[in-house]
């Protein structure tokens, strides 16, 4: 635990030390989070509310998404396929820590200064173009975050399942594309998922997708009913335990297949 | 003692894919690609006895790098049996790689961007290194390999050698029974390599098992007392460095200049020498021919101005095997 906690520690600080890098990551969401807010203010056309989404429900909602980019590594990466293809993997292997769990850390170090420089920030700027909606319970604050925690963890083991297709494929940036693409799309990033045609939302209740963004979004505005709530922490949840589970299985499959080139 | 390293009858195959040439060469590989078995490591045994330091010589793809990569359970055998300390590499990977040390001369281990010190911290946690051993072994290191001046440096902004200098000290700091050193002197200068050096002669007298590849023969020369050469993922030879030297070629040079020159150098009991210049050049065998014995006996005799015996140098044995091979060896 201690030892997960100090790659925490020195992969944030790894993170702090890319300065220029954050802020310009930081104006990069601000631009597209105002484009796509203007977008579905015309979207609206003057309705109140759709599908039980308002105007302002809808904009909260692409300004939490927006904060979260970076955060939940929403578009994806393949920072770990390429230590696969390249050899590098070899330093990982030689440390007495479980592989995935050596780069949950990593990731989690990296996230946790994402989420205060370009979520935190990100809201601060953002809210000085857009008014926003903030839960005024305590119970909806607390809420929020576990299931942001959980959607987390889903983005998380799904970039890892992606990049575990290194060990089968010397390439996988086509196929990490697709993958991350889909997971934009199904989770409710390139738009709430209420705003889609329902037999699109139902499709997508059968992918792990919506727990990775949209669960936590309407967890936020307060959408859900009680039992909808239930439903959507079930279904992070289980999905997590699948992600896990498979993530365990390939990993186990794939180094068992893997071949370091060069010295 | 026990035998800390046991290696039977070790394989490893990889299948690459065969790449056709020509204008449809492409086209083809895609449709209907070809795969083409290598073996690279072939049918290797040894045994390493706890506190042995080790050359592990060989050219370019000799399967050098692959017996290292499997005995630091990276890569998992083809055929054979590993077994290291009573543990399978590969099988109980993340327990074994907590006994050992490793270094790539080629890769990194320390995070980039920060500074030495930090990363040292970091494996201090991921090791479970008490503090008081932690303390103790980098107040050692900082004098061995004089990581003083770069310890706050980001690694990133260290030059090759004190980089090596800086992974050596942390593939060490848990005081593993066991080091593999994968050429830790590539690319170094003279000066950087003797510090390694003596870092390495530092740990092998505390008792540390080390093995080490390199295509420095100068590190073997100073360091090993066993040598195994590999080519073709065979051991062509495991045993003494001198007794290589003696097995592989036996002859040395003897070069004697005489007083007064002009006969033809003829000595009994050795074949004719070649001139050059004011010196005879003889092929000896000390094998056959006393060197001692000859000496003493040539300064009775004859006039002797000066001489000098020339051992065969490591560098020439060692091609003289590889050659040999790759001679009797089909493609």
């Amino acid at each position: 635990m201690q030892a997960f906690l100090k790659i925490v520690g020195i992969s944030a600080r790894q993170q702090m030390t890319y300065r220029t890098a954050l802020v310009a990551g930081l104006f990069t969401n601000l631009f597209f989070g105002i484009l796509r807010a203007s977008l579905l203010i015309a979207l609206y056309q003057g309705e109140t509310s759709v599908n039980g989404m308002d105007v302002g429900g809808a904009i909260t909602y692409v300004a939490l998404s927006q904060a979260m980019i970076a955060y939940l590594t929403i578009f994806g990466n393949t920072e770990m396929g390429r230590t696969v293809s390249d050899g590098s993997i070899a330093s990982d292997l030689i440390k007495p820590v479980h592989f995935i769990l050596l780069w949950l850390g990593r990731d989690l170090g990296r996230s946790l200064v994402n989420f205060v420089v370009r979520g935190l920030f990100f809201i601060g700027l953002f809210s000085l173009f857009y008014s926003l909606y903030y839960p005024l319970e305590i119970g909806r604050w607390f809420l929020f975050f576990v299931s942001l925690i959980f959607s987390w963890l889903l983005n998380f083991f799904w970039r890892m399942l992606v990049n575990l297709g290194a060990f089968w494929s010397p390439d996988i940036q086509g196929f990490a594309r697709l993958a991350f693409g889909f997971s934009q799309l199904f989770s409710g990033f390139v738009l709430p998922l209420r705003l889609l045609p329902d037999w699109f939302s139902r499709l997508s209740n059968w992918t792990p997708f919506p727990g990775m963004m949209n669960h936590p979004m309407e967890v936020y505005l307060g959408i859900y009913s009680p039992s909808q709530l239930l439903g959507a922490f079930g279904h992070q949840l289980i999905w997590l335990f699948i992600l896990v589970f498979l993530c365990l299985a390939l990993f186990r499959l794939g180094i068992r297949r893997l071949v370091i080139q060069g010295g | 003692m026990d035998t800390i390293v046991q290696v039977r009858h070790l394989t490893k195959e990889f299948r690459v894919l065969h790449r056709r040439s020509g204008k449809w060469g492409a086209w083809n590989d895609f449709f209907h690609p070809q795969y083409r078995t290598i073996r690279a490591v072939d049918g290797i045994s040894f045994d390493i006895q706890p506190g042995e330091l080790i050359g592990y010589i060989g050219p370019n793809g000799a399967g050098k790098s692959t017996t290292i990569k499997m005995l630091t359970g990276l890569l998992v055998p083809t055929g054979g049996e590993i077994l290291v300390k009573g543990m399978i590499p590969w099988k109980d990977r993340r327990k074994y790689v907590a006994n050992i040390g490793v270094v790539f001369g080629q890769r990194r281990t320390l995070w980039w961007d920060l500074p030495v010190i930090d990363s040292l911290e970091v494996l201090k946690a991921i090791y479970r290194i008490p503090d008081p051993l932690f303390k103790h072994n980098l107040g050692m290191f900082r004098k061995i390999l004089d990581l003083d001046s770069f310890l706050e440096s980001p690694v990133r902004s260290l030059s090759l050698g004190q980089r090596m200098r800086a992974e050596l000290c942390a593939a060490f700091l848990h005081n593993p029974a066991l080091l593999f050193l994968d050429e830790p002197t590539i690319g170094l200068d003279v000066v950087a390599k003797e510090r390694i050096r003596e870092f390495i002669r530092h740990l092998h007298r505390e008792g540390t098992t080390i093995l080490l590849t390199t295509h420095d023969l100068t590190d073997v020369e100073r360091l090993c007392e066993r040598v195994m050469v590999l080519d073709w993922g065979k051991i062509l030879y495991d045993g003494n460095l001198q007794e290589l030297t003696s097995r592989f070629e036996g002859v040395n040079e003897m070069r004697v200049s005489f007083a007064e020159n002009g006969e033809d150098g003829l000595l009994e009991g050795l074949e004719p020498p070649v001139r050059e210049g004011r010196y005879y050049v003889y092929r000896i065998d000390p094998r056959k021919v006393s060197i001692p014995d000859l000496v003493s006996s040539l300064y009775r005799t004859h006039p002797v101005v000066d001489l000098e015996i020339r051992k065969p140098k490591l560098e020439d044995t060692i091609r003289k095997i590889y050659e040999n091979k790759s001679l009797n060896t089909p493609d």
